[in-house]
Order: structure tokens, then sequence, then C-alpha cells
């Protein structure tokens, strides 16, 4: 979560360079830049009607952007073009409720460039794995919902993408598919793949999201790696624990260019940090000074506390939707 | 390539395989075989079956007639004039034991009339005005001392053959053949270019409802899925044109016992249509013509809507136009040279319909051939355009079915 971000960071995987998308009369995404660097999670949040499927929908090349450009990757074409290469799951689930499961499966893989053979098998394996092998040759609609659910993500991740788009990717799960789907998406992410979904949960965000860009009314209001937003929007609370021995503790509290305030009660202590402070060094400083800690916690505002202060009143209402 | 081959593929096999496709394979040439029938029975109803003549005559004229009409495979027995047989004849027909009865005397030679009261009096004077008047000239003839022969030789009755002189060559049909090749390709363009635009309507629209086509578009151009999916619809009807084809054979070489038994009737109507293989290429060019035109506008009636309910509607304007070229098949069959007939074979709308029939109906020159083809493949290239840029909005839109005025900002926005 805390893990600094290199400064020489590899080439994006995707970038969204000044986007625009008006519909009759309204702004659905305004002047939106972003870039998703490879082999993370990344997560494009925001309430309903922020912008976000806009959003996904100019980079799969289903909308195209009013003015702007995206890329991917490092090529000037947009999603179509790497179909090969990305996995997409719309927001709004269906598949051809009268066709078989694995000739869905086949045909899908065909649509993302696999051969006819080669998806037949990864389908296979997949049923196989998700525990729908004996369904393969039932119609879609003889499945449960659940079931359609696993076989639509199937389809999504099937040619092995390197990048997975998922929109509002656990809306509608039930616990066990999102659960199937929160393991699959940390698997890809292991492997190499980059994940970008949206969502406007944002405790499933904090849980899974090394990036995140929050959006609202079609606009950026920030973006970056989640510890660095979390840092520069509050973060500046420490509770530190001793174990006995506190060693030079009081010297380390005393220094101003890392501490603010400090409300020491011997065996523990709650620490306001100096602004731009790295809670990373106060934590080294302490074992230096021969203290043992039995706790150091870092008191960051939940991201939904930041969503809410950036969002407004808007966000609130998001986030208790029944749907959600 | 592989993609749209894909989109081909899956509308082909997903087809071919519901029940609804073979239903209608051996279904169509059951209608047909209907229709054969149907024709065979009415063409026979006309016929006079069983008649009575009321002979008052003196001369061998009643024995005359009743002879012409059992020549003619009518039933006839003759009765002598008597008082009260006019009234208790009439009350047979009105039992229907009898269809009629002919009342003659020997004022027929001279004036050449003679009375028929019977339920169908416009099919009695259809069945009876040769053989009577066949019979009038004989005895005519005879009684003025006329060698019997030689009436029996100048009374040989007239065989009139018809032959179609088409495009200047052979002549291989006979008028019964070329209408019911005209009528035959009348119908099944008109059935197949519904129909089959109407499952490119449904498939677009399976997609824009369940959402697939997110999915789809961003793999390849709206255009390419549009374009497998006609071909897709299209393979399909041409292999059940296939299967028609060869049941359709079948069927006319047992024609004759389908239309019940003699085959008069539908045989006169409804003979073995010789097909060239100019007509074949004239057919099979203006069905995928005309369903490539429709199709285009089928879809696009099927991306604007967002339910099954809004799409039977909306496809209303399109299905009428191919319903009006239909109706007035029968008009050109009449007069394949009329204004109307040569105005409809030219409107691309039309022509896919039109043309074919008359065609098959009386010559035709080739410059008005190439002039209908060539103004179908400019509307298909228009059409098309247009379709396609509703289409590529469309299938991503949801709510509302737009008006004409958004209708037009998709189409120059797209």
């Amino acid at each position: 979560m805390t893990s600094p971000a290199p400064a020489s960071s590899p080439k994006p995987i995707l970038v969204l360079d000044r986007v625009r998308k008006a519909f009759a009369g309204h702004t659905a995404v305004d002047d939106l830049s972003l870039a998703v660097p490879p082999g993370v999670i990344y997560g494009l949040l925001g309430p309903n009607g922020a912008g976000k499927t806009t959003t996904i929908r100019m980079i799969m090349d289903i909308l195209q952007p009013d003015a702007g450009s995206v890329r991917l990757f490092g090529g000037a074409a947009g999603g179509r073009m790497h179909a090969e290469r990305i996995g997409y799951l719309p927001e709004e689930r269906g598949l051809y409720r009268k066709m078989r499961v694995l000739d869905v499966l086949v045909f899908l893989g065909e649509m993302k460039g696999m051969e006819r053979r080669r998806a037949r098998h990864r389908a296979g394996e997949w049923l196989e794995r998700l525990g729908l092998a004996q369904w393969r040759l039932r119609r879609i609609d003889e499945l449960s919902k659940g079931m359609q659910q696993k076989v639509q993500f199937i389809s999504t991740i099937l040619h092995e993408p390197a990048l997975v788009i998922l929109d509002e990717a656990f809306a509608g799960l039930d616990p066990v598919n999102a659960q199937v789907m929160k393991d699959t998406v940390l698997e890809l992410r292991a492997r190499g793949a980059t994940i970008l979904f949206s969502t406007h949960i944002m405790e499933q965000a904090e849980k899974l999201c090394e990036h995140v860009c929050i959006i609202a009314r079609g606009r950026k209001l920030v973006d970056g790696p989640l510890g660095d937003i979390k840092r520069t929007r509050g973060g500046h609370h420490l509770v530190v624990g001793f174990d006995g021995s506190v060693g030079a503790a009081a010297q380390v509290f005393a220094d101003a260019s890392l501490v603010k305030k400090v409300d020491d009660y011997g065996q523990y202590a709650e620490v306001e940090l100096a602004p731009g402070a790295d809670p990373q060094r106060v934590l080294r400083d302490l074992v230096g000074s021969g203290a043992r800690l039995a706790r150091f916690e870092l008191r960051e505002p939940s991201l939904l506390k930041i969503f809410i202060d950036l969002v407004g009143p808007e966000a609130v209402q998001a986030g208790v939707r029944p749907d959600a | 390539m592989r993609k749209i081959w894909a989109i081909v593929r899956r509308e082909f096999v997903e087809r071919v395989r519901t029940r609804w496709f073979w239903i209608g394979a051996l279904l169509g040439p059951v209608l047909f075989g209907a229709v054969f029938f149907l024709s065979g029975q009415l063409g026979r109803g006309g016929g006079l079956k069983r008649i009575a003549i009321v002979d008052g005559t003196t001369t061998q004229l009643g024995a005359r007639i009743a002879e012409q009409l059992g020549r003619s495979g009518d039933w006839a027995i003759r009765v002598p004039a008597a008082v009260g047989v006019v009234d208790s004849l009439t009350a047979q027909v009105r039992a229907k034991h009898l269809d009629g009865f002919l009342i003659v005397t020997d004022a027929a030679l001279d004036s050449g009339k003679v009375e028929y009261r019977g339920s169908n009096v416009f099919a009695g004077k259809g069945a009876l005005q040769r053989p009577v008047g066949e019979a009038l000239t004989v005895v005519r003839l005879q009684r003025v001392g006329v060698d019997p022969r030689l009436v029996a030789r100048a009374s040989i009755p007239l065989r009139l053959e018809t032959c179609k002189i088409s495009r200047g060559t052979t002549c291989g049909e006979t008028a019964a053949q070329s209408f019911s090749l005209a009528y035959f390709m009348g119908i099944i363009l008109y059935t197949a270019i519904l129909l089959y635009g109407i499952n490119v309507m449904s498939s677009v629209l399976e997609e824009k409802t369940t959402r697939i086509v997110e999915v789809l578009v961003s793999s390849l151009r709206p255009f390419q899925l549009l374009l497998g999916k006609v071909l897709g619809v299209g393979a399909v009807s041409i292999f059940q044109f296939l299967i028609w084809g060869v049941a359709g054979r079948l069927l006319l070489a047992r024609r004759a016992p389908l239309a019940g038994g003699d085959g008069g009737g539908a045989d006169e109507l409804f003979q073995v249509p010789h097909v060239t293989g100019a007509t074949f290429a004239v057919f099979m060019a203006y069905f995928l013509g005309g369903f490539f035109l429709y199709s285009a506008m089928f879809a696009a009636v099927g991306a604007m809507s967002s339910t099954e309910q809004e799409a039977r509607q909306a496809q209303q304007p399109v299905a009428w136009m191919l319903v009006l070229s239909f109706i007035s098949m029968f008009a050109m069959l009449n007069d394949p040279g009329s204004t109307l007939a040569v105005t409809l074979s030219l409107i691309p709308f039309s022509s896919p319909v039109a043309m074919p029939v008359r065609w098959a109906a009386g010559n035709l020159p080739a410059s008005e051939l190439a002039l209908s083809l060539a103004i179908l493949l400019a509307a298909i290239g228009g059409v098309t355009w247009v379709a396609a840029r509703i289409y590529r909005v469309g299938i991503l839109m949801t709510g509302k079915r737009p008006n004409v005025k958004e209708l037009v900002r998709w189409i120059r926005t797209a």
C-alpha cells in the first residue's frame, strides 16, 4: 500500500490525454488525463454518472472521443487494435441466451483473435476450474444468474489479456462470485497483467487498488498511487505503542522535520507528523533509537473519507445505492 | 477477416440449429404444395359436373349438344321437353343434384338462342359457350347438306399453343409456365427477403439488449459486425433455398397426383417452368440485392429499438415497402410492360420483387435490366451507408426510440 512509486516509473500501459466526450448537451468526460502503469491494479473511482463507463468505452474504441487521445501499449491506437491483449467486462452483463456455454466462450475467444481450438481448450480448463464443466453443453438460459456471471468472467480473461478492464466489476455479483472474481484478479495481477477497474464502492477499491483516479462530473479530482493520495490528503497521524523499552523515542519525537506534535503517554504516543514527513523514517528512527515497538500504526483516512471530501454529497448518495 | 468469418459462422450455425429453421424448411414445400393443390381445385371449380338438357328439338340438335358436352368431360342427361319438367329440374338444381339445365328448341338453329338456368351461370356460360356453339354449327351445316365427314373435319377444335419468345432466341416456355415461374419467383422473393431481413433485425436486437455488442464492437468495427451478420443470415437463406429447391423439384415431378388425379386445372395453370441459367442468375441477383438492401434497413430498425415490441412497430414502414411491391406483382403479371410495372422494376425498394417477375413473365430489354440493377446497387450503397451509421450509434443507445430529428443527427455525427 505504501510501496514507494519508483521515480523512473516504467512506460504506462494506458494513457488518456485530455480526453473529452459530450452527448447531446451534457459533457460526460471533460479534459481527462490519466496514465496506468503496467502491472498494477488501477481503480477508476467516481459516483454514478461521473463518466467512468464513458471513459472505459472510449478506451475500448466503442466511443470516439470528441477531443484528446487514447494510447494503449505505447501505440497511438485505441482498444480495438489491441483487442487481443485486452479483456473487457462491460457494466451491463449479458450473453447469447440460446447458445451453448462452450460455443459462447469459443465465439467470444475468436472475437479476441484466438484460434478456435485453443479457445475451446482454454474454455474447457476454466469451466473445469470454476466448477461449470458439466454445464458446457447446456444453453446459457438454463444456467443460474451466478453461473452466467462466471461464464462471462471467463469470456473476459480467456485469451490471457495483458490488460483487463472491468466496469463496475463487483456490481451484481453474489458473494461467492465476488470472491472468485477477487481471487482471479489477484492471480492475474501476480502473473503480470494490469487491471483497470471502475467502481463506486470505495471499500472494495481500498482493499484492491494500488493506483486510483477519482473522477466526478467527468473531471479528474485526484489520481496517483493510493498511498501517496492518503499521505497528501491526511495520513498525518501515527499511533505508537512501546513494549517496555522506549529507547530514545523522545529524541525522535523532538525532530521538528518529522513531528509536528506529540501526545506522549510513556508506553503509548499519538503523533501528528510534520507536513511532507515520511512515516517510514519515523519507524526507522524509532527502531534505530533502541525502542521496542508493540504497535506502529499510520492513522490514514479511509478512501471513502477522501472520496466524500473530494466529491461532496453526491458520493454519499452513490455509496448507499442498494445494488452496490 | 477471421473475426468476420467467426460472426458469419455463428449466425449460420445457431440459426440452422434451431427447430424453426427445419420447420420452415419443411413447411415451405408443404405450403407450395398447398398452393398447387388449391389452384388445381379452383381451376376445376368452374366446370359443370351434372347438367340436364331439356330437349324440345325435332332435329338432332339436342343429341349433338349432349355429345359435344360429353366430349369435353361434362356429364349431361337429355330429357324431353314436357309440361312441368322445368319446374322439377329447378327443384333438382336447388337440391344441388344438378348444376343447371339447358333449354333447347329448334328456334335456336335460326336465332342462336339457347337458355341455361343453373346455380352458377357464370361458370355455365364459360363451360357451355363453345360446345353448344359448335353443335349448333354442325347441325346447321348438315341441314344445308354439307357432307358430315367434311363437317367433322371442319370442326376440329382449335388448340392454341402459346410460346414465349424470350430474348429473341428460344421458345422454351408456354404461357402457363412463364406465369407460374413469375408467380413463384415473386412469392419466394417477397417471403425470403422479409423473413431473413427480420432475422437480421432480431439478431441486432439480441446483441443490443444483452449488451454483448459492447464486447463485440470493442473487437471489431460495427460495420464489420453488421457485414458478418448479414452474410451469415444470407447464407442461411441460401441454404433454405437449396432445401426448398430440392423439395420443389420432387414436388413438381409429382404435381399431377397432388392436384387431384387428372391434373386438369393445375396442369393448365402451373407447369414445370423451364428455369434457364439466365433466369436463375436474375433471381439470385435480385434476391441478394433485395436482401442486402432490406436487411440493412432492418438492422437499423433493430439498432434504434430497445425491445422486441418497439422493433415490431418500427419495422412496419420497411415491411410495407416490400408488401406493396408484392401486391403490385399481380398487376405486373397481367401487363409486364405497363408503366406501373416498368416504374416498380426501376425503384430499388420494389425492383427486387418486380424485376424478376417481369423477367419471367415477359420479354425484357437487357438495357432495362442493367439500369434496374445499377440503381439497386447504388441504393444498396447509399442505404447501407446510412443504416450503418444509425446502427453504430443505435446499438449503444438505451431508452427511448429516437425521433426523425435525432436519427438525422446520428447519421450526421456517427
